[in-house]
């Protein structure tokens, strides 16, 4: 079968699915796999193959008792959940509209960000597989929780800062943004924020963006931090949830 | 280990699952309490870092939830599906937390071309493998060793071939290859 295969030509369905389930494929060619398996039932069914062939082999771990938070915390997103119809209909629904922003600037009581994002996201995810790895963020203030901004990054490949509502920055001030992944050894600016205003950032300024990535936005000079690392408070900060 | 063994041939996954695709909250909870501790024992090898192992098992209790109606029953198990979401979840994370120097293959094969295979046949199982029940055993064991130490590493702790070779002191492309191969001869051995 191999040797059918000349030198840069994709590998065939079941070498190419074995990779995916054993998880030897780099993160890109997981994202390529997790594309096409929503239209490629072909591939669909080699993938589902190999994890019931492989699947003995997960019984080599050895079982961890969870914490007894867990299954609450899966309790509670489940009734966040189901606060919301559960079957909704076909047609693109208002939810899944992210440029609605009357949704976000609607949630602008703490404590409604998590249950609302978790709503949102989980949602989406029941009516088709998006066919990239897509993450939000929701950035909130860290002494009220109140949330303040939205960041959404998806196939288009650019970041998007979304504002909630207004802020009030002292005139001589700005407010910065900021990322930064655990990996790093610091945080990355992305640009000065304009109080009320979207800012859009060419992801291809940026490595992929990664789950639990940390985004801020600080207080820091009109023109920006001096020293090129955050410098002022933090106003607003969240971390990236992936959206499957 | 035959405990449990016995459970897993009890417990009904199929209709579990179609009672999370239904709503029933009840099907979720024994699913959780049947499975929880293996699954987070299998993400936590692969993360290897126990609170972002309890989020991943929580993203993917949730995730089954919402997507146990699209478990096609036809292509598979529904104990095999539901470990797909969270190892998917799990493998998600720590790949995307590293970016892996692409290597092509070629030039990693001429790299490796003098390396001596030799060196690894004699290599001691890294794994009680022969603890796992179902038809790969038999496969398994018709693997080298080394080869056998690589499928492990990669399936069970979640390793990329890049961190297999370090492991094993081996060439990349040469894991690269026995990785390749391996799959094909389990694959074949178990039509």
């Amino acid at each position: 079968m191999n040797s059918k295969a000349p030198p840069g030509i994709p590998p065939d369905i079941h070498e190419l699915a074995g990779e995916y389930v054993l998880g030897t494929l780099s993160a890109s060619s997981r994202r390529g796999v997790e594309a096409r398996l929503g239209s490629d039932a072909e591939l669909r069914a080699a993938v589902q193959a190999w994890e019931d062939r492989l699947l003995p082999l997960a019984g080599l771990a050895e079982p961890v008792t969870p914490s007894p938070q867990l299954w609450r915390r899966v309790e509670r997103s489940l009734d966040t959940l189901e606060t919301t119809p559960r079957r909704a209909a076909r047609p693109k629904p208002w939810w899944r509209d992210w440029n609605n922003l009357a949704l976000w600037r609607g949630l602008t009581a703490g404590g409604f960000a998590t249950a609302a994002l978790l709503a949102a996201l989980l949602l989406t995810r029941l009516v088709e597989p998006p066919p990239v790895t897509r993450f939000m963020v929701v950035l909130v203030a860290p002494d009220d929780k109140a949330p303040g901004w939205v960041v959404q990054a998806g196939a288009s490949r650019q970041i998007e800062l979304i504002p909630l509502g207004t802020v009030d920055v002292p005139a001589d001030k700005a407010l910065q943004f900021w990322t930064k992944a655990d990996n790093w050894s610091a945080p990355v600016s992305l640009g000065l924020v304009k109080p009320g205003q979207s800012l859009k950032v060419p992801a291809g300024q940026l490595p992929a963006l990664q789950p639990n990535q940390l985004f801020e936005l600080t207080l820091e000079p009109r023109t920006g931090s001096p020293t090129g690392r955050p410098t002022g408070p933090i106003r607003y900060i969240g971390r990236a949830v992936q959206v499957l | 280990m035959s405990l449990s063994s016995r459970s897993l041939s009890e417990f009904d996954y199929e209709a579990t699952l179609a009672g999370c695709a239904a709503g029933d909250r009840a099907a979720m909870q024994r699913l959780y309490t049947q499975e929880g501790a293996r699954l987070l024992g299998v993400v936590e090898r692969i993360v290897r870092d126990r609170a972002l192992a309890e989020d991943i098992v929580h993203d993917a209790c949730v995730n089954i939830w919402t997507r146990a109606a699209s478990f096609e029953r036809k292509l598979g198990s529904a104990r095999g599906w539901i470990y797909s979401v969270a190892r998917n979840l799990a493998l998600n994370a720590v790949r995307d937390g590293h970016r892996e120097v692409a290597v092509d293959d070629e030039t990693a094969a001429a790299l490796d071309a003098r390396a001596s295979l030799e060196a690894w046949h004699d290599m001691a199982d890294a794994f009680a493998w022969q603890d796992s029940a179902g038809r790969i055993g038999p496969c398994l064991e018709q693997l080298e060793p080394v080869r056998r130490n690589c499928i492990l590493h990669a399936y069970v702790d979640g390793l990329s071939h890049g961190e297999i070779a370090r492991r094993l002191d081996a060439p990349l492309g040469t894991v690269k290859a026995w990785i390749k191969r391996s799959l094909a001869a389990l694959r074949e051995c178990m039509a």
